[in-house]
Parts: C-alpha cells; sequence; structure tokens
C-alpha cells in the first residue's frame, strides 16, 4: 500500500506491465442471502443497533453535503448521532445535486402502467447493462417509493395534476411514466429537502457544520477510518478531526475532462486521497456521456450546459444527410435531413438510452455532418411538435430550458432548431462498497455518486437522485449504525500521530504545490487533460488511443510539477491553489481511469471499445470475460495498480444484449 | 475536440473590481483592462480570462465564488456596473454573457454589500446568515421514516405552482444586495410562504414565521420598503407578494399568542 | 516536515461545548424582540399610522375644499370644529399618530442605513418589475419637509393672527380662518412654499399609500395591481387638491375680496 506523497515530482515511466493481478480478490460484498426481494429486510434485521441514548457518544464525519450528504447527515443527526459535516461552498444548499433538471424515479405506479418495483429494479440493471449488483439494485427500487413519501412530506412542491395528485413523467426511454419532478428543478428541490432537513438537526444541535473545508486526507488509525483532515479554505488552517466513521459523499469525477456539465468546484480529490489510504477505486471507466449539451463556443468554455433530456420527448434530432452542408435548417428541406435517431431505432427513436444517442451524434459528426460553426452538434427540432400541441403546450414544458438556451448561444429555439452536443455527465464509477455502502477501509463509507453505485455501467435518467438520497435517507442509517455497535473503536485524539502525519503530508503536498512557481496555470494544465481524457477516453475508446492517453497523462503530471504557478499564500482564501491542488489529484486519477478503459476490452453501458461492437456498430458486452466488478488498488502514483475482481451473478436478471431498434 | 476561434470579434473592456484582501483590512476599485473578450463568453469566464493573466504574472488573481455556472447553485454574486447580476434581468451572472457588453465598456464589478454579508475576500462574501434564517425554522419538522404514502394528502395544482413559485429561490442574496436597506425579506418570505402554503409545512406556520423572521432581524438586514428591487434582480423571478405573505403569517403568528 | 503552526485540531470526542461556541449555524441566540420593535412590526406601524394620517388628510383636504362656497361657509365649518369638544383629543391622537410615524421612520431609517455599512461604487436602478421610484427613494426626505412644513403650517394657521368675524348666531363671532387664507396666499413666497410642499406631499403619498398596504401584508393578485395604480391618482389628486387653495387665492379671490 503506497503512502508516498513524494514520488509526484518524479517523472516515471509506465511500468512494462501496466497493472497487477490481485491473486486472490479480498472483496467481500457481505449480500445478505434470501431471496432479491427479502435481502434488504434480513440485513436491516441482522443489523445491530446502538441505544438512542448511546448515540451521542458516536462522532460521525460526513464529508460532502449533496443529496447524500445532506440527507445522510439529516437522518443520521435525527436518530441522535453526533454529526460533523463538511463542505467546500459557503453554504451547505449550493452541492452540485442542485442541478439535476429533470426528475426521480419511483416504483409508485400511481399511472397504474404496470411499473412495479421489480420492474424498476430490472430496468436499471438492464440500463446498467448488467454490471451492478441485482442485490442493490433491488433494495434502490424498493427505497425509490419511500424517498417520494419523505420528500412530500418535508414539503418539496412535486408537479401535480389538477386533481391533486402527484404528476409523472416518462423519462429518458423508460416505457412507465415513474419520474417525479418539481419543473426542471428536481434536483435543487430534492437538495433543499435534504438541506432543510440537515439545517433542523443543526439547530437541534445534533449536526456541526464545517463550512468551506476541503478534505485533503482521510486519516486511518490501526486499519480503520477514524478521521480526515481538512483545509479551512478561508483561514487556509489545516484542521483535523476524528470520529467513529467516515461517509464520503463527494460526488463524481466527471470534471477531470475539464469541460462537464458538473460544476467547476467538483472534484475527486476527497475520493482519490481516500483511494490513496486504501480504499479501491471501482469501474472508473464507466462514465456517462449526456446528449442533450449546450455545445462548446471557444476555448474559453469553463462548462458545459445541460439541457434537460426531457427534451428528447418533444423534440427530433438531426442532422443534414450530405456531409459538409453548410446551410441554416430552415434552408434544408425535409428530404434532405437524417433523422438518424428515428431511422435506425424505429422502436425508441429520439428516446434511445443516453450512450446510444451520445455516440450516435458523435458518429455523424466524424462523417462531417455535424452543424454550427464548429460542426460538433446536432439539431434538436420542436417545430413538429410545436405545430402539433402548440407553442404554449412546448413553454409550459420547457420554457426555462428554452431561455436559458437563448441566454447561452443568443438563439431563439422556437424558431430555430436547438444544436446540442454531448458532453459527461455523471460518473457511475467511484469508490468500491459493499453492500452495506462501506468500502475497503473498515468504517469508510461511501454514498451517492461518490461510490460505485447501482448503476453499472450507464445510469438510467433520473435514477442519480433516487439514489443519493436512498444511501443518506434510508441505507446508511443501518449500516453505519450496525458498524458503530459491531467495530472495536477505542478513542482517538486527533492529536494522535496518524493525525498529525496526515496533516504533514497535506501540508507537504500544498507547500509542493506553492514551491514550484513555474509559468503555467492550473486551469491551462486541467484544460489539456480535458483533452486528452475526451479524445481517447470519451465516447468511444479504443486500445491504441487508451495507450497513447496514458503516455500524455503521465507527461502531463510531470509537467504540471515542473511548471505549474500558483500565486498568493496558503494562509488566507487562495482558490488558485485548491484548484491547482484538485488538478494534481485529477492527474493521477485520470490514470486508473484510463487503464480501467484499457483492461476491459468490451463495450458496455457508457464504456465503448472500438474493438467490441457488432457488425451494425452497436455496443457488443462480453459476459463471458467482463462480469465484473473492477476494483483497483493504489499502490504508488505511477506504479502499477493491483485489480481486484468482484464477480457479478445474475439470478433474476439474465444478461441479454441491449436493442433500441 | 475542435474548438473555434473567431479572433475578429473580440472585445476590450475596462473593469473596476474590488479588491480586498481580507475581512479586516479596507479595500478599493481597482482597474483592470480584459483583452480578447469574445462575445459568446460568460461573464465569469470573462473574469477567468483576466485571473489566467493575472496567475501568470504571479499576482493573486480576483477571488469570486462560481459553481455550477448554470444560474442553480447561487454561488456567483456580483454587482455589476450597480446591478446585482448584471444588467440582464431573471438570471445569475454566471449566465450573463459578454456579448451584452460593447467593445471599450467600463465595467464596474463590486460585491454583494450588506452588514449581514460581510465580504470575506474581494468579490467573495458571507452568506451564511442564510443558512441560519432556514436553521431558525425553514423545514417541516418530520423525521425520516413513517412519512406518509405522498398521495395521501392532495394539494390543488395552483397551490402547489405557487409553493414552487417561492420555492424556486436559489438563496443567492441578489435581493439584498440591490435592496437600498439589504433587507432580506423576499429571500426569508419565499421560504415562510412556500411551507405555509403546503398542507404540510401547515402545522408548524407560526412558529416558524416567529423564529425566522427574528433570526432575520438579528442578522442585520434591513427593513423592507416595498420597492421591489428585489424581485427585479431575482433570478428566479420571485415575487414580493411573498413578503406580503410573510407580514400575514408572521402577524397572525404574533397576535395568536404564538411563543418560541 | 510538519508545521504545527499552521495546523490546529479540534476534537470531537470530547464532551460537547456550549451550544454558542459549538454550533455556530444555530440561531437561538437570537433575541425576542417585542413585536413593534421586529422589522415587521416596525413597518406595521409605520404603514398603519401612515394610513391613519392619509385618511386625516383626506378629511383635511375635504374641508379645506369649503374655501372655494366663500367666506361663510368656511368660517362656520373651522367654528364646528375648533368648538367641538372632541377637536382636543382628536389633536393629540393626531399628534400622537405623527409622532410614532416619525419616530418609526427615523429609527427604521437609521437601522436600514446601518443595514449597509458600505456604500456601492456605483448604484443603478432595475427597472421593471421594481416599483423603485424618485418619490420611494426619498421618502425619509419627503418625510421631513412634510415636518418641517407641518410646523410652519401649524404657526401660520392653528397658531396664527386670531381675526374674528360676527357670523350667524354666534354671538362673539367666529374665528375668520378665511381672511387669514387671504392674508398668507397674498404673498407669493407662501404661495410658491406651500405648492412645494404640496408636491412633497404628493411624492410621499405616491408610494406611501400602496405600501402601507403591503406593509400590513394587505396584498392580492387582483386588487394590489390595482391599488397600485389607483394609489398614484389619489396621491396627485391630494396634491393638486391641496396646492389648488393658495393659487386660486392668488390669483382669483383675493382680487375678489379687494374689488
Amino acid at each position: 500500500m503506497g503512502l508516498e506523497y513524494a514520488t509526484e515530482t518524479k517523472p516515471h515511466v509506465m511500468a512494462p506491465a501496466l497493472w497487477e493481478e490481485a491473486p486472490d480478490s479480498r472483496l467481500e460484498a457481505r449480500l445478505p442471502s434470501g431471496p432479491l426481494e427479502q435481502k434488504w429486510d434480513r440485513r436491516k434485521f441482522d443489523n445491530r443497533l446502538i441505544a438512542p441514548a448511546n448515540r451521542r457518544r458516536h462522532t460521525v464525519i460526513v464529508v460532502g453535503t449533496g443529496l447524500a450528504g445532506a440527507s445522510a447527515a439529516a437522518a443520521l443527526g435525527e436518530q441522535g448521532y453526533n454529526v460533523l459535516a463538511f463542505f467546500i461552498h459557503d453554504s451547505p444548499r449550493r452541492a452540485h445535486s442542485i442541478a439535476a433538471q429533470g426528475g426521480i424515479n419511483a416504483a409508485k405506479n400511481y399511472r397504474n402502467d404496470g411499473d412495479s418495483v421489480y420492474r424498476l429494479f430490472y430496468d436499471t440493471i438492464k440500463g446498467g447493462d448488467y454490471r451492478a449488483r441485482e442485490a442493490n439494485v433491488y433494495r434502490l427500487a424498493q427505497l425509490s417509493v419511500n424517498i417520494i413519501d419523505q420528500c412530500v412530506a418535508q414539503g418539496v412542491p412535486f408537479a401535480r395534476e389538477y386533481g391533486g395528485m402527484l404528476e409523472t413523467r416518462s423519462f429518458g426511454g423508460a416505457q412507465v411514466e415513474r419520474t417525479f419532478y418539481a419543473r426542471g428543478q428536481t434536483g435543487q428541490q430534492l437538495l433543499l429537502g435534504a438541506y432543510q432537513s440537515m439545517m433542523r438537526q443543526v439547530q437541534l444541535g445534533t449536526v456541526t457544520l464545517h463550512p468551506r473545508r476541503e478534505m485533503l486526507d482521510l486519516v486511518v488509525v490501526d486499519g480503520q477510518a477514524r478521521g480526515i483532515v481538512v483545509r479551512n479554505l478561508l483561514s487556509g488552517q489545516i484542521e483535523r478531526y476524528a470520529g467513529h466513521a467516515v461517509l464520503l459523499c463527494t460526488g463524481g469525477y466527471g470534471t477531470a475532462y475539464y469541460l462537464s456539465t458538473n460544476a467547476i468546484n467538483s472534484n475527486v480529490t476527497a475520493a482519490w486521497r481516500a483511494h490513496k489510504r486504501g480504499a479501491f477505486f471501482a469501474n472508473p471507466c464507466f462514465t456517462q456521456i449526456h446528449p442533450t449539451c449546450i455545445p462548446v463556443s471557444g476555448e474559453h468554455q469553463s462548462k458545459l450546459t445541460l439541457m434537460s433530456e426531457s427534451l428528447r420527448n418533444n423534440g427530433r434530432i438531426w442532422v443534414p444527410k450530405k456531409p459538409g452542408d453548410r446551410r441554416p435548417p430552415d434552408e434544408i428541406p425535409e428530404g434532405e435531413r437524417d433523422y438518424y435517431l428515428e431511422r435506425k431505432y424505429p422502436s425508441f427513436g429520439n428516446l434511445v438510452p443516453r450512450d446510444v444517442a451520445s455516440r450516435n451524434a458523435k458518429e455523424v459528426c466524424d462523417e462531417g455532418r455535424g452543424v454550427g460553426e464548429s460542426g460538433l452538434a446536432v439539431y434538436l427540432d420542436f417545430k413538429d411538435d410545436i405545430s402539433r400541441l402548440g407553442k404554449d403546450v412546448i413553454r409550459a414544458r420547457y420554457g426555462n430550458l428554452f431561455e436559458m438556451y437563448e441566454r447561452i448561444t443568443g438563439e431563439d429555439p422556437y424558431s430555430t432548431p436547438m444544436r446540442i452536443y454531448p458532453a459527461i455527465h455523471y460518473t457511475m464509477g467511484g469508490l468500491w462498497v459493499d453492500y452495506n455502502l462501506m468500502s475497503t477501509i473498515p468504517g469508510l463509507f461511501v454514498l451517492g455518486e461518490a461510490n460505485f453505485s447501482d448503476h453499472g455501467a450507464n445510469r438510467l435518467g433520473a435514477s442519480a437522485l433516487m439514489q443519493g438520497l436512498a444511501d443518506g435517507y434510508f441505507i446508511a442509517p443501518y449500516t453505519v449504525a450496525d458498524y458503530l455497535a459491531s467495530a472495536r473503536l477505542p478513542e482517538v485524539s486527533p492529536d494522535a500521530e496518524p493525525f498529525r502525519a496526515a496533516a504533514a503530508v497535506v501540508q507537504a503536498r500544498i507547500d509542493q504545490l506553492l514551491g514550484v512557481r513555474g509559468d503555467r496555470t492550473a486551469h491551462e494544465i486541467h484544460r489539456e487533460l480535458g483533452r486528452v481524457l475526451w479524445d481517447h477516453v470519451g465516447m468511444s475508446r479504443s486500445d491504441a488511443g487508451l495507450r497513447r492517453a496514458l503516455t500524455e497523462i503521465s507527461q502531463l503530471r510531470q509537467e504540471f510539477w515542473e511548471r505549474v504557478i500558483v500565486p498568493g499564500s496558503p494562509d488566507n482564501q487562495n482558490q488558485t491553489l485548491e484548484y491547482a491542488g484538485r488538478v494534481a489529484d485529477y492527474l493521477e486519477f485520470a490514470e486508473v481511469l484510463t487503464l480501467d478503459a484499457l483492461h476491459r476490452r468490451e463495450s458496455c453501458g457508457g464504456h465503448f471499445r472500438e474493438e467490441s461492437q457488432t457488425p451494425e456498430g452497436e455496443a457488443l458486452r462480453d459476459d463471458d470475460h467482463f462480469t465484473y466488478v473492477a476494483a483497483w488498488e493504489f499502490t504508488g502514483v505511477g506504479a502499477p495498480p493491483v485489480l481486484h475482481r468482484e464477480a457479478l451473478e445474475f439470478e433474476y436478471a439474465h444478461p441479454t444484449q441491449r436493442s433500441y431498434k | 475536440m475542435v474548438f473555434d476561434d473567431r479572433p475578429n470579434r473580440t472585445m476590450t473592456l475596462h473593469l473596476l473590481v474590488w479588491r480586498q484582501p481580507n475581512g479586516q483590512t479596507h479595500g478599493k476599485m481597482v482597474p483592470y483592462t480584459a483583452e480578447g473578450i469574445s462575445p459568446d463568453m460568460s461573464f465569469l469566464e470573462m473574469l477567468d480570462v483576466v485571473n489566467e493573466g493575472l496567475i501568470r504574472k504571479g499576482e493573486e488573481p480576483i477571488a469570486f465564488d462560481s459553481d455550477c455556472r448554470e444560474g442553480i447553485c447561487g454561488s456567483c454574486a456580483l454587482v455589476v456596473n450597480g446591478r446585482a447580476h448584471g444588467p440582464d434581468g431573471g438570471t445569475t451572472v454566471c449566465q450573463l454573457h459578454m456579448r451584452r457588453f460593447q467593445n471599450g465598456d467600463t465595467i464596474a464589478i463590486e460585491p454583494w454589500r450588506a452588514r449581514a454579508f460581510p465580504v470575506i475576500k474581494d468579490l467573495v462574501v458571507d452568506r451564511s446568515a442564510f443558512d441560519r434564517i432556514i436553521a431558525a425554522g425553514g423545514y417541516t419538522s418530520i423525521s425520516v421514516g413513517g412519512a406518509p404514502d405522498a398521495n395521501t394528502t392532495l394539494i390543488p395544482k395552483d397551490t402547489v405552482e405557487a409553493a414552487m413559485d417561492a420555492a424556486a429561490c436559489i438563496a443567492c442574496g441578489a435581493c439584498v444586495a440591490q435592496c437600498k436597506n439589504a433587507s432580506a425579506a423576499l429571500f426569508t418570505g419565499a421560504k415562510i410562504s412556500q411551507l405555509a402554503l403546503l398542507p404540510q409545512g401547515a402545522a408548524e406556520r407560526r412558529r416558524r414565521a416567529l423564529r425566522m423572521v427574528r433570526q432575520m432581524d438579528a442578522e442585520g438586514f434591513g427593513s423592507c420598503s416595498w420597492e421591489g428591487q428585489c424581485e427585479a434582480v431575482c433570478p428566479k423571478g420571485i415575487k414580493i407578494t411573498n413578503i406580503a405573505k410573510m407580514v400575514r403569517e408572521y402577524n397572525r403568528a404574533a397576535t395568536t399568542g404564538e411563543t418560541s | 516536515m510538519a508545521t504545527p503552526s499552521r495546523t490546529v485540531s479540534k476534537s470531537v470526542l470530547a464532551p460537547p461545548a456550549p451550544p454558542t461556541q459549538r454550533r455556530p449555524y444555530t440561531s437561538s441566540v437570537a433575541p425576542t424582540r417585542s413585536y413593534f420593535n421586529t422589522s415587521i412590526g416596525t413597518k406595521v406601524l409605520i404603514g398603519a399610522t401612515g394610513l391613519l394620517l392619509f385618511g386625516y388628510l383626506i378629511l383635511h383636504l375635504l374641508g379645506n375644499l369649503l374655501v372655494f362656497l366663500g367666506p361663510e361657509t368656511f368660517n362656520s365649518y373651522s367654528h364646528l370644529l375648533i368648538k367641538n369638544p372632541l377637536i382636543v383629543p382628536v389633536e393629540i391622537g393626531l399628534g400622537a399618530i405623527f409622532l410614532v410615524h416619525i419616530y418609526k421612520a427615523v429609527t427604521n431609517f437609521i437601522a436600514n442605513r446601518r443595514a449597509r455599512p458600505v456604500r456601492y461604487h456605483r448604484t443603478a436602478w432595475t427597472g421593471r418589475p421594481s416599483r423603485k421610484s424618485l418619490a420611494s427613494s426619498t421618502m425619509i426626505f419627503s418625510g421631513i419637509i412634510i415636518l418641517v412644513f407641518v410646523l410652519i403650517h401649524l404657526v401660520q394657521f392653528k397658531y396664527g393672527p386670531e381675526y374674528v368675524v360676527a357670523q350667524g348666531s354666534s354671538e362673539a363671532g367666529v374665528r375668520d380662518l378665511y381672511r387669514l387664507e387671504l392674508e398668507v396666499f397674498g404673498n407669493i413666497l407662501n404661495v410658491v412654499f406651500y405648492a412645494f410642499c404640496m408636491l412633497v406631499v404628493g411624492s410621499h403619498l405616491w408610494h406611501g399609500i400602496a405600501s402601507a398596504f403591503d406593509s400590513l401584508g394587505a396584498d392580492h393578485p387582483r386588487f394590489t395591481p390595482l391599488l397600485l395604480r389607483v394609489a398614484k391618482v389619489v396621491a396627485a389628486v391630494i396634491a393638486l387638491g391641496f396646492m389648488a387653495i393658495p393659487f386660486w387665492v392668488f390669483f382669483f379671490a383675493r382680487q375678489g375680496a379687494v374689488s
């Protein structure tokens, strides 16, 4: 296990063997026995409990206050634990969960249209291309029902029908209407519900907020996660906190790609530092590309803006049939347009899953049929539905999205088709966790997007919110309690040696960042890293490209540590320093992301390997060789990581090749 | 990835930016020149460009808060030419684009100014007062588990739409920034109003109104003068009718002998 | 390698510290204020007293307009008021309302100024849907001018020369306020001063009437937009109504009386 941080300055050559195989995997998923539908109930019953009077004596550290973190902090606080919540923002309510637009799935079957817990389970497993654990996914589907109840009780203003009942819609290709939504701001409203519940606990004294703190290391004492080291982003002080368990709820790593729909402060740092302390990173190559984003307009672009996928319900996607056709869209006659999704996938049409829609967009653009000035966009045209349903209906459904589009691009989507292009949106991979959401480090739990989650190789639309809240409200409170009740947890002081050592490592890295005094900004290098990842570890991946990416990443990392410039001091707010630290971690993380993509020589879900496709160019899974979770163990920066495999078994949902024809 | 550069359309702008090293020292407006600014850039991307230049020179870049850059997280908080979030109504400054400006314009950029929002550094302010107002009562006191089925209580569509209008608040603080009294009435009113409209929030509406208003006052915000500048700059278009609703909720609570 | 000076530790396993130290986010420290000292109670008082003063202003205007009907009507009306035994308590009440209005408005103004200790380098008006106007942004100044005006007005009329005229059944005669008006408004400086002050009153009402209702929480999706318009008309009518008297006196009534 490598805890050496001092190797970064040394340029290194990739080892001849890019990774090592674990002789015998020590991954224990701790799945409950029994039939699928009873597993969670059994686990809940088998879990040990902590008496209410004793809970206050247990300190739980929650890092991140998005849907998963805020809901976990609230739920644990309600039970009486002493919760310390850390977040990088000025307010917990700013976590990026707030940006989720579309909705949240729940197997309520309010529509009487054939939905059920089992169907949501099945759709999620299938959507994830059979790379998720059945037991986890079934539990998620079961809990989806409770989430809606909980949120409504919190005062989340979900859309309703005139009769006063909750409204639902079909989302992202689902054949049942199971998606609940609050205008285009579902993530915001759910986050505010969790945030408010957490603030209630703050008022009651069970939850203590630590704003503007960035977790920079995990402290492991005697093999157990016992605390964290954070930097106070205002004072620059390195602070140490001890507790009995640590919950990482720090989101995904989409900003490794520089341009993504994630917030610009979203980062992998907390997860990566935990990985360096021994938490395995699972399936990092499972990244999701969202098909409906506003295209890049230039080098200056700092992030990409997502347009809700629900737009595909009423918009038709097309490009000109002729490559290089630069005519404005209204001058291209119907006969010369290629509604390629409708043509290739007659039964799903424009509603094919995200990865299929994204890859097809890339394909037509690669053929030179892309539109807009950059040629990296396809049209999403509302003309037909505006004339069929009327402008008012379209306005009622998408008014705010259309406004946002117009504000960013200066074009009116009511009269001219939108231009869209895929962008990195969500990362299914993350820290490996067992059924109890505990990582390979005892006492370190990982919730929400930060874990490798229940979405397999691809996430269904409107399922991220569901997973974050299920983890936080309904799973962690049970499993964390079980851990606290059953583990031997001697008292540790934040002044103990492991804390001081971790703080020293953090301090050394900060000093190192400030000490380079080069001539390149962290933004520039991040942008280059993003380009490498987007080109080679993006929508379409090949052996040669991935190998090239590995070389380029390691060169960039070397360049970073030789040439980065970070002005200012470490003793006060220094946004450049914060950012540079995150880029440094991405430069390490990108390697395992690429390696994972290289080692998985099959196409599945969001991971498309050019070597593995059907004659028609569709993704081809290789179940014989890759029906497993790849969990990577850190051995040192640039050193070959160790691959552990957790075999996946499908007793209920039997793998079939996905087809959306 | 191919980026298209359109060099001929770039602009040069003269910025006047509030620089203040920390909360304990005085700040001042400092002039900067932003060159090579594309009309397609967002306002914050323009600042990114300025900052990149400063970093390369080894100078401290202009500190400002931003995160989602799509107008929903509420982090960004700049007063641009005397107007919170800039000249466009109904949007945050991250969604303001440079095509809104002309080559050669002078742009003054200042932080939110309010006693309750002390400046931390440059354009970054401390808005934790808003969190404390929410902590005082901006929730329904229900715990996880045992919530009844979501359709048990029917809520008329119009009611839930009105609640959603109020719930759309992103707590950016533009209302406070623009108000001549630095009043947080719109922020507080929106939450009180949202939860009072919904049956789930009605149970503790009185206690909530009393506590949230009390906290709002304790934070040092001013009172409402009904000029509605807050509504005009609110990125989510939250209406000042929510303030009137807050007054009614508060008066009802205060006159029925509700305590705590 | 370690730099302990920059490192602090937080023991979270120790017994909980007192709430104020431990939970900076907790708002339980907020003291309870009496209702009328809260921001809402303050504005309720300002609004309520403002509306009462507005009501008084309407009555005062209606009474004053009797001047157009000639000296007899006007003087009998004022006599009726002066000799009414209720006039003293009403005046005291009115004065109290006026004082409360001023006191709360001034303290509110000071508190509001304190809420923004550092001013903006550049300020701008936002435009619609904001109701901000010259009138709304100068309420404290129009208020101060009105206060000064009221004092002068009282000195000139209520405590002015006690002309007496024999009229009707009253043996001692009645106070000839009509003549006083002719005298005061015979002076062009007074006419200009009163006209200016009535513009200020109009300005105060322009914003004050509608926002007084808002301050009381009276808001309605249909009636409030209507009120916003009607209030401005009423403000203008009141200002012009009052203003009409000095002009009429100066240009018409005085000549008539002299000839």
